[in-house]
């Protein structure tokens, strides 16, 4: 954030991060491969360190970004799913109040002595993820992130950019957290509306572009670890194919894997048409685009992925 | 490699300081009209003491991560970036293409090294619309007369005023497209006060409910009872607050619309800022102009719109419109539920089949369709132009909104809560 002290990331973290090149070699160990674009983004979010607003299509990667980053950075993700009409109730704390009530029962049963200060203590306290992300206590700061923003309040987004800002939380009745490793903050966006002006100055951005079909082929390659090199490769190539098709719902990374896991598990090794009839479930899943895509016909999505 | 044609303000490997690069670069994209703070240009200062740009790629990236904050503002960022490093940075890029326009660090070589800096190629669009003067728009809305510029009339704005109070009656009735130039000023200052309201639905949000039938508020119900030593003496219930719908108004910028366009962006205005709605105009391409429109001085709103959509009085490509908010808007949950509006005279150069898919399409998301089409008044009108009869069959509810008498009925439509009078006249 740009908080007022602190320019530049933890020791730990920089040791951890030397560099773009190293980045991105820890975020493939955890199978995420990131192209230099996005590499170099998300090391200036962690080294700089700023939040960064993450955008693109459904599918290319936003969420599993932050999830990689945390695994490199070996320290826990807090994730964040915005809706419209969350509150600090459900993204920063609330107090337990079934837990006190009881909490009140058991002293009056029990004949025991009970002060306030007793039923407002950190063990009634529920503590949703902000608050998880700002109390985090190291080594290295967590990886917060609040998914698809725009879809919360405009009220919502300033106060949550507020908070994290100061990097502190006052309860009233507890007094003041402060965080002492100031969350990795990651931010989505579907774009449903306009992002306050006040954030997108303060975040850094970066768009993520769809992969090309070696890129797909490597990343299904490793999250299907039985697939031959060859099928991934044809079957990346036929759905970068489709995505050209004025579909519907384009088919994504998620699709390929999808469909490569299929092939798999039905002992394809190559791609044929008949193949592709048989499977077209698991790339196309709408109607509409069912039969745009069946029109074009398997011969012409095969030919694509050999030619 | 050797020294590149032009004085390199930025060459790297002469080690000129990340801070003057920064600033640099940040002044020449806020020149081309990108919005760059001066805390932007340190954090890029400070991003560039941690990835060398060492080539330009990475000085590539870095400069985009900072200094850009939307995807619609890549292509100028990239124009930038190209203008003001390509060629200076990494010398292979330019291969000694002698015919190659003059890159933009050659340019000012015989120059002070400033000089390209102090010209303004596109200043920021916050001056009031007299200023603008030879605007290339073919049509830019004009704006209303006597805001304090020299005309004629001493006190234009509150005459206008007092006269709608004469000519009321036989102003409500006129068509848009009748009006004179006068007149259309006195329309959009009514226009944009026409209050558009929604149906409502239930929101997340909740609030306490008299009703015991209601769920039970157990998060109040606990508050309350700690007034009484935690015995809950009243239960508290809670409803979901109704909030209203979305509003979402595409218009139809097009040739064939002009007449009444000049009066429909003031409604858009009015319910941009009034009912915050989200505000489109197409006619060739789709254009989002809620943010253009959302400032409270008219003129500035109009100008600032006229300035974004590139493409007013075009022809009119409805289908890839419609395909196109769906696609970049629509889907992504800002027609989900919501009242969608469209402006149009239904004249398209589209295929009438691809008009139909994509209606059908949007018909999926929105809560309502209304379509105000000013031709509607017209003696013995049907819709049978090929993109509005295709359009039709998914709409709720079919309006002219030609005059200001016509706007109420604009409001009841958006107004009424039932989707079941399906608008279902087949035309052909």
């Amino acid at each position: 954030m740009s908080g007022p002290a602190r320019v530049g990331a933890e020791d730990d973290v920089s040791r951890l991060v030397p560099d773009i090149a190293s980045l991105q070699e820890t975020l493939a160990a955890g199978d995420y491969l990131a192209d230099v674009g996005l590499a170099t983004a998300l090391f200036l979010a962690v080294r700089l360190p700023q939040p960064i607003l993450l955008e693109g299509e459904p599918g290319v990667g936003k969420t599993e970004a932050a999830k990689a980053l945390a695994l490199a950075l070996d320290t826990p993700l807090f994730r964040l799913q915005c809706y419209e009409g969350i509150d600090a109730g459900e993204a920063l704390y609330e107090w337990n109040y079934p837990r006190q009530m009881l909490g009140i029962r058991l002293a009056e049963v029990r004949d025991t002595h009970l002060e306030e200060t007793d039923l407002f203590g950190p063990e009634y306290l529920l503590r949703r993820p902000l608050l998880q992300a700002i109390e985090h206590h190291g080594p290295r700061p967590a990886v917060l992130l609040l998914d698809e923003i725009d879809r919360a309040d405009a009220e919502f987004e300033a106060f949550t950019f507020e908070l994290l800002a100061e990097a502190a939380v006052t309860i009233p009745e507890l007094g003041t957290v402060r965080a002492a490793h100031p969350p990795i903050v990651i931010l989505t966006s579907n774009r449903t509306r306009d992002l306050h002006d006040a954030l997108t100055r303060r975040c850094l951005y970066h768009w993520i572009d769809y992969p090309g079909p070696a890129r797909i082929a490597e990343i299904v390659r490793r999250r299907v670890p039985s697939s031959a090199e060859p099928i991934a490769l044809e079957a990346a190539s036929a759905i970068t194919k489709l995505r050209s098709l004025d579909l519907v719902n384009p088919p994504g990374i998620a699709e390929a894997i999808d469909w490569v896991s299929a092939l798999t598990v039905l002992g394809v090794d190559r791609l044929d048409a008949r193949t592709v009839d048989r499977t077209w479930g698991s790339v196309v899943k709408n109607r509409d685009d069912l039969d745009v895509a069946v029109a074009r016909g398997a011969d012409w999505l095969v030919g694509a992925a050999h030619g | 490699m050797g020294t590149v044609p032009g004085a390199p303000r930025f060459d790297i490997r002469q080690g000129v300081e990340a801070a003057a690069l920064a600033v640099g670069f940040a002044t020449a994209l806020r020149r081309a009209g990108l919005a760059t703070s001066p805390d932007r240009a340190a954090r890029l200062a400070e991003a560039l003491r941690f990835v060398p740009p060492d080539s330009r790629e990475r000085l590539y990236w870095v400069c985009r991560v900072v200094c850009v904050s939307g995807r619609e503002q890549l292509p100028l960022f990239e124009a930038v970036f190209s203008a003001v490093f390509d060629g200076l940075i990494d010398p292979a890029e330019y291969r000694g293409d002698r015919n190659a326009p003059p890159m933009a660090g050659s340019e000012s070589h015989s120059a002070p090294p400033n000089a390209e800096l102090r010209t303004r190629p596109a200043a920021p669009d916050t001056r009031p619309f007299g200023e603008v003067e030879n605007s290339p728009k073919p049509y830019p809305p004009e704006p209303l007369h006597g805001r304090g510029d020299s005309d004629d009339r001493p006190a234009p704005e509150r005459d206008a005023i007092l006269m709608m109070a004469s000519t009321d009656e036989q102003l409500h009735d006129m068509s848009f497209a009748e009006l004179g130039p006068d007149e259309i000023a006195q329309m959009r200052f009514l226009v944009r006060q026409i209050v558009l309201c929604t149906p409502l639905r239930r929101s997340r949000r909740t609030s306490r409910s008299p009703n015991n039938r209601d769920r039970l508020d157990i998060r109040r119900t606990a508050r309350a009872a700690q007034r009484t030593g935690g015995d809950a003496a009243r239960l508290v219930y809670a409803r979901r607050r109704p909030r209203p719908r979305r509003l979402v108004l595409l218009c139809d910028v097009s040739g064939s619309m002009e007449p009444f366009t000049r009066v429909f962006l003031s409604l858009l205005q009015g319910a941009v800022s009034g009912a915050e709605a989200e505000a489109f105009v197409f006619s060739t391409r789709l254009t989002r102009l809620t943010r253009q429109l959302a400032v409270r001085d008219p003129d500035q709103a109009l100008a600032r719109a006229a300035a974004s959509a590139s493409d007013w009085a075009g022809g009119t490509r409805l289908a890839e419109s419609i395909r196109g908010f769906v696609d970049d808007f629509g889907r992504r949950g800002l027609a989900r539920g919501a009242v969608v509006v469209v402006f149009s005279d239904g004249w398209a150069q589209d295929d009438p089949a691809l008009v139909d898919a994509q209606m059908a399409r949007l018909r999926r998301l929105a809560y309502r369709i209304v379509w105000v089409n000013p031709r509607k008044v017209a003696r013995g009108y049907q819709p049978l132009v090929g993109g509005m009869a295709a359009a039709l069959p998914y709409c709720d509810a079919f309006v002219s909104g030609h005059s200001y008498a016509a706007m109420a009925e604009v409001a009841a439509a958006i107004q009424a809560d039932h989707t079941s009078a399906r608008f279902n006249q087949r035309t052909r």
